[in-house]
Formats: C-alpha cells, structure tokens, sequence
C-alpha cells in the first residue's frame, strides 16, 4: 500500500516536471501554430491535386455583428467543399483587434490570416509581417480593384494585401423627423448642418446630430473641404499642420459641436442639439440613428446592414435617406475605409492561406459576402450596376463624382496610434476640460514624440 | 559497492518525508515560476528593450526608464494628463490609496468587534459582510455604475435624506469620478479584511479578558486597552496587504472610468497605464518599465512600514 502511494507521488513529481519542461519550451521559444497533418485514407478523386494530408489555417477578424458572422462560416463552408484538403478556424477577435494581432505576433501565434485596416497596415507592413501579395497574384486579379483602395497597402513596387471591402462616409437623415422640424431637403454645407441641428432641435426637442466624442478621421473632412491639406505624418516636423490656420478654425468649430451644443446646452438647462450615443443610451451612431433618437449622423456603409437587421420597420427611402456629406468652402470631401485579409509572412501555409483569401476577396466571394448580404461596398470594379446590389450602397456610390476627394482613412507611417491619442485630445477638449489651443498643442506633441525616433 | 541510487535514497524516513512534500508543492511551485518570477524576470529583461511585437528587440539601455521619468517630471511641472499619463495614474492611486486603506481597515475592525459579540443573527451578518468579497469585481462595478448615475439610487437617497442637496453626476464629474470608485472598493474589500480580523480576534486568550473584567474594565475599555493591542500585528497586515492591492488596482477603474480613465482622466490609474502601454500604444519596453516602478514603489512603502510597524520582537 505505501509502496503504491510513493510511486504515486513520484510519478507526480517526474509529470510535473515533464510538464514544466513542455510549458517552459514554449515560452521561450515561440512556435508557430500547431499544424496538425492528418494522413487521409480516403483518396480523394475530386480534386485535381493529390495532396495527401490535410493543412488547417486560422482565419482572425473583427465582428461587425452576427450576419456578418454567419455569412462568413457560410463562405468558409463553401470553401472547404471546393478544397478539401484546407481546414478553416475562423477566430473572431471583439475588441482592440490590431493590438491583439500583434500581442499574437510577440507570442508567436499570429494567425495565417487576418484583418488588417488601412490605418494599421504601415505598421504591419514595416515590420515585414505580411507576405506581399504581388508575388502571390497574377496582375490581372489585381487589376480588378479599384487602384485607389490598393495604395495604402503598397511599399517600394510591392502589394501586401487586397481589400475585402470598403465604405465611406455619407450623410444619414431621418426623413420624418425633418419634415415635423419643416425642412425639406439634407443640409448641403458644413454650417447648414449646424443649423439644421438647432433647428432640429428647437421643433421637436430631438437631438439634431450625433458625433463620436474624439473621432479624428470624423473631423478630418471638415477641414479637407475647407482648404487644408490632407494630413500626412512621417516626420516630427509634420506636426506643422496643426499650425495651418484652417485646421485651427474648423478644428475649433468641430469640437465646439459638442462641446457647445452639448456640454455648455446642459449646464444651462437646455436641450442639446448635438449628442454623443451613449447620450441617447445607444451603443453606437448606427443605434441612436436606428432608434430614431437621433435625426443625423455622418455614418459609413456599415450602417446600413445593420439598420436593416435591427430595425426592419425603419425603412430607406420612407423614413430614411442618405445623402452625401456636406461641403466645406472647397467643395465636398469625404473619408474611404477598407480593410485588407493579410497574409502572415511566417505562416507555414501561405499558398494555402493565398487560396483562401483568392476566394474570399475574388469575385465570387465579393458577390456573396459583400454585394448579396449588402454588407458594405464591393472593392472590385464591375458591381457598380450588379442587380444584387443594395439600393442604399448604389446611392452612396453615385456620390463619388461629387466628391472633391476620397481620404483612405491612413495618416502615416503610425496612423492607428496616432489616431487614438489624437481623439483623446479632441474627447478632452469636447467635453470642456481643456481649450481647443490646448489639445493642438497636445496633438502636436503627440506627432513629434511619436516619429521622434 | 553501489553508487547512488534512488531506492536507497527513498528507504530513509526523513527522505520519504522531503519526496511527498516536494511534489506535493509542486505543482503550486511550478506554476508561480512560470507565471510569478519568469513573468518578472522577463518584464525586467524587457525594460531594456524597445520592441513592437513583430520585429527584432532593440536594445535602449534605460531610455524606457528616462520616459517613465520624463512623464513624471513632465507632470510634475503641470502639463495635461494626455501628456503625462502615468504621472497622473500615480497621482490619482496614491490618494485613492490615502483613501481607502485607513477606511477599510477601520471598517474591518468595527465590522469584525460586531461579528465577534455573541448576538443572535451574527451568523447572518458575518456572511452578509463577506458576500461583497467574494463577488466578481467587475459586476460589482457594473452594479455600482447603475446606482452612481446622475439619476441613480444613490443621489436620490442623498437628495431624499439632505435638504438642499443637488445630484451629483458622478461617473461624469473628474472631481468625484476617483471618490465613487473608492467608495465601491471600500464596500467591496472590508469584509473581506474584517474575516482577517475575526480570526485574530477569536485567537486572543479568554483569560485576558477575564482578569480585566475583575479590574473592572467596561467593553469599551476592554476593547481599546486589550483588543487593538493584540490585534496589532493584524492590523500591520491588513494595511500591507490593502496598500499592495490598491497601488495595483485596475478593474474597477477599467469598468467605471473606461480604458481612458474617464473625465479628465479623473480615474485614470497606473495599472491602466501600464495596460495601455503595451497594449494600445504598443511599447511592451515602457510597460515594463513602468510596471518595475510601479514595483519599486510598492516595495519600498510596504518594506517601511513593515519595519516601522511590523512585527518586533517584544
């Protein structure tokens, strides 16, 4: 009896330490993911190569809510019937998505493929994490994305990923509430909007207009059509542009937006004619539109799925409308968001991963998932008159000749960090805590510690 | 002649005793290396490092210690808290310490002197004291933020109950945003703390009380002349253990304040810092380095006290 229980304890010890042994090895050296080869014993006959085991990938995006979700296991299905012998794991990441990439990078676990948007891709790009695309795909299958989309993913002649989609910005308006307000039409300037807002307001006590609180890429094509230049920055000195006085005049009018209309409209016992969502109790802008708490936001193309899941009897065309966003003295300016599925420079599998991401961004899977599902906008040429698709996205695209310029949402080198501390500094400033000087001065320190080596 | 071998090694008592013992801890051991002292040990490793994850360690020498350093002159000098987030952080922790340590070890022990009386129901309020504590900080944030709304429980019991009193917009107002969040972690870890307590109070020897009772000592006397002395080294404890756990706290600020540290950066905290430093702004060298003198700080305040106040040999 004794004799069992100390071989007992002894054998617990030696598995302790053979299992200290297994976690310590993978701690210190980072393993690529598992790959796990299954030899078959079915021949397969349908496929035309005859690969003999099995490969799995692992796929890792955002969610930009369930359908989205569902319309990607459907896809990932098909794909597996069409290639049998590549396994798909779709991971869905909720929250800081970038940053947990590249935690997963540190760790040696990094997906073989993955979302990347454009604001992030410099970072990606820089560091050699994805595997240029240009030596993967033949000019013909690039040819088919509109070229304006591609250049954010392009370094020295190379190509680092193709889109799966993209959106822009557009004006969403509630048509009831602005006709019990009596207007007639969406407001055609940046200071007609405002002025719709009191309006708005003033009639029937809703709130006009909702902006994020922060939000630089929202502020940006105010002062684009107002006559700045679009902001780039690569060097400290580029900080230079918040020295243009037009930044500094329509930064001042975008954070007083809220920082008037709500925040000084409250303290003085009035109803705001500009709100933040969680003002209103949404989650989003795409939520306080849908709940019609709102009558305005400036929105992309992600709204509008999502508006016709969650709210059917709110329907375009009666209730709601779209227009393009307003103009500045320079005419009309708007921002283009796309994101890229990347491929992982040290995956095992890149022509595995390469079929995969052939399928999804290529035509088929553009017409599945983005032009049928009316996701977002298709970023190959050619769907622009598809009968599939939605009428609310073929509005937003007959807009672009009316667009001075389409911004891709990247400002450089170290855009996504950039981006976050920037609206900080304007979330501060809207909410009354610091003057507007204050934050430039905050976002030019920003941009001089940041590219500062 | 046979060299070493375990069996023979295994057949003396004491022998036998340190085998079972060992591999008992073991597992514990094992794990508080891996996730303990390599954790550590790494951190420090990478402090010297400027890194972004993807690409090759860059050695830097202590210029991730000179930006800690330069946040803190920096806030020192006055500049806004964007500039200047862990000076901030460490300005807010230290009074959120200052304010909640001396409470909640204070409410521990008047907590726990009830709990000790041999009253009917006592049972109910000892488990009803420690529920907070075993809640998941997180929904007891969640809760809190329901009840600290400006349209709250909280401002109507205080409007209902003090003539005059307007409602605060806690959560939204940088100079109470730190207040609420101490208020919560008071409510939630006194309980905890006052069990501590209960336990060293249980442990004093009857007796002692007893011979007061002949001199004629009331409770309150007994209390102040024979129970706080005992519970001395408790107390040197709890406050230990209370400042460790708030120089470090981050969930509660994370729920109510927001990954930003809320208005103003009111609730902003050096744990929150630290996060947000390898994580948003992707510098896992300065995280390091801050979470090593997030380190030195506590160290250095508990090592003092301890030696100020704890455990002396009488």
């Amino acid at each position: 009896m004794k004799r069992i229980s100390t071989i007992l304890l002894v054998s617990i010890l030696v598995l302790a330490i053979v299992g200290l042994g297994c976690i310590g090895g993978t701690t210190q050296t980072p393993q690529t993911p598992q790959t796990v080869t299954v030899t078959q014993t079915q021949v397969q006959t349908k496929t035309e190569t005859k690969i003999q085991s099995q490969v799995f990938i692992r796929f890792a995006g955002w969610s930009a809510g369930e359908t989205e979700m569902k319309n990607y296991e459907k896809i990932i299905k098909e794909f597996e019937r069409k290639y049998p012998n590549i396994k798909v794991k779709y991971e869905v990441i909720p929250q800081m998505f970038h940053e947990n990439i590249l935690a997963s990078f540190g760790a040696g676990v990094a997906p073989d493929v993955f979302y990347v948007d454009s604001s992030w891709a410099p970072i990606f790009i820089d560091k050699n994490a994805l595997y240029p695309v240009s030596e993967l795909a033949s000019k013909e299958f690039v040819d088919m994305f509109y070229p304006f989309l591609l250049k954010p993913f392009e370094k020295d002649g190379k190509l680092y990923g193709l889109p799966k989609d993209w959106s822009m910005l557009a004006l969403f308006y509630n048509k009831k509430i602005f006709e019990k307000a009596g207007l007639t039409r969406p407001p055609q300037t940046w200071d007609e909007l405002l002025e719709y807002a009191k309006i708005i307001t003033e009639k029937t006590g809703i709130p006009g207009l909702a902006i994020y609180v922060g939000g630089f890429n929202r502020y940006v094509p105010v002062a684009v059509s107002n006559g700045a230049p679009r902001p780039w920055f690569e060097k400290p000195e580029d900080a230079s542009w918040f020295d243009n006085p037009i930044v500094r005049e329509t930064l001042k009018w975008y954070i007083d937006l809220y920082r008037v209309g709500y925040v000084e409209q409250t303290k003085n016992g009035k109803k705001p004619y500009v709100v933040q969502p969680s003002d209103v109790g949404a989650g989003w802008l795409g939520d306080a539109f849908g709940q019609q708490k709102v009558a305005m936001v400036i929105s992309g193309n992600w709204m509008i799925p999502f508006l016709a899941d969650q709210f059917p009897n709110f329907k375009y065309g009666e209730d709601w409308d779209i227009a393009p966003v307003p103009a500045g003295k320079k005419g009309r300016v708007t921002m283009a968001y796309t994101v890229i599925l990347g491929i992982n420079s040290k995956s095992k599998h890149v022509k595995e991963a390469w079929e995969f991401v052939k399928f999804v961004v290529g035509p088929e899977g553009q017409k599945e998932l983005v032009v049928k599902a009316g996701h977002t906008l298709p970023s190959i040429k050619g769907f622009e008159n598809d009968p599939n698709l939605w009428p609310q996205h073929k509005k937003t695209l007959s807009f672009i000749p009316q667009y001075k310029e389409l911004i891709v949402f990247i400002w450089g080198p170290k855009s996504g960090t950039l981006e976050s501390k920037f609206s900080d500094a304007m979330a501060s400033a809207m909410r009354g805590e610091i003057s507007v000087d204050e934050a430039i001065e905050i976002m030019k320190q920003v941009v001089q510690e940041e590219l500062g080596g | 002649m046979r060299l070493f071998s375990f069996q023979s090694f295994y057949e003396k008592a004491r022998n036998k005793e340190i085998v079972a013992g060992l591999s008992l801890i073991s597992v514990a051991v094992i794990l508080n290396i891996i996730f303990g002292y390599f954790a550590m040990i790494f951190a420090f490793y990478l402090s010297f490092f400027k890194w972004d994850y993807i690409g090759e360690m860059k050695f830097v020498g202590l210029q991730n210690y000179r930006i800690v350093l330069n946040d803190i002159f920096r806030g020192l000098k006055g500049a806004p808290y964007l500039l200047a987030p862990f000076y901030t952080g460490l300005k807010n922790i230290l009074i959120y310490t200052a304010i909640v340590v001396p409470i909640q070890t204070f409410l521990a022990i008047v907590l726990a002197a009830f709990a000790n009386q041999k009253i009917r129901g006592q049972q109910f309020f000892k488990v009803s004291y420690f529920l907070p504590a075993t809640t998941s900080s997180v929904i007891v944030a969640l809760i809190f933020i329901w009840l600290f709304m400006k349209n709250g429980f909280i401002n109507y019991v205080l409007t209902h109950t003090i003539p005059g009193f307007q409602p605060i917009d806690w959560l939204n107002d940088r100079n109470y945003l730190l207040l609420a969040i101490a208020m919560v972690a008071i409510w939630g870890t006194s309980g905890h703390f006052m069990v501590s307590f209960l336990a060293a109070m249980q442990a004093i020897p009857k007796d002692i009380y007893e011979a007061a009772m002949l001199d004629g000592a009331g409770p309150i006397r007994r209390f102040f002349y024979i129970t706080l002395p005992m519970l001395k080294p408790m107390i040197t404890y709890v406050v230990v253990m209370g400042t460790i756990g708030a120089l470090q706290m981050f969930d509660l600020a994370w729920v109510m304040a927001g990954a930003n540290g809320g208005p103003g950066g009111a609730g902003y905290t050096v744990a929150l810092d630290i996060y947000n430093e390898a994580f948003t702004r992707i510098r896992p060298g300065v995280a390091a380095a801050k979470s090593w003198v997030l380190f030195a700080i506590i160290f250095t305040t508990t090592y003092i006290f301890q030696k100020k106040y704890g455990r002396q040999e009488r």
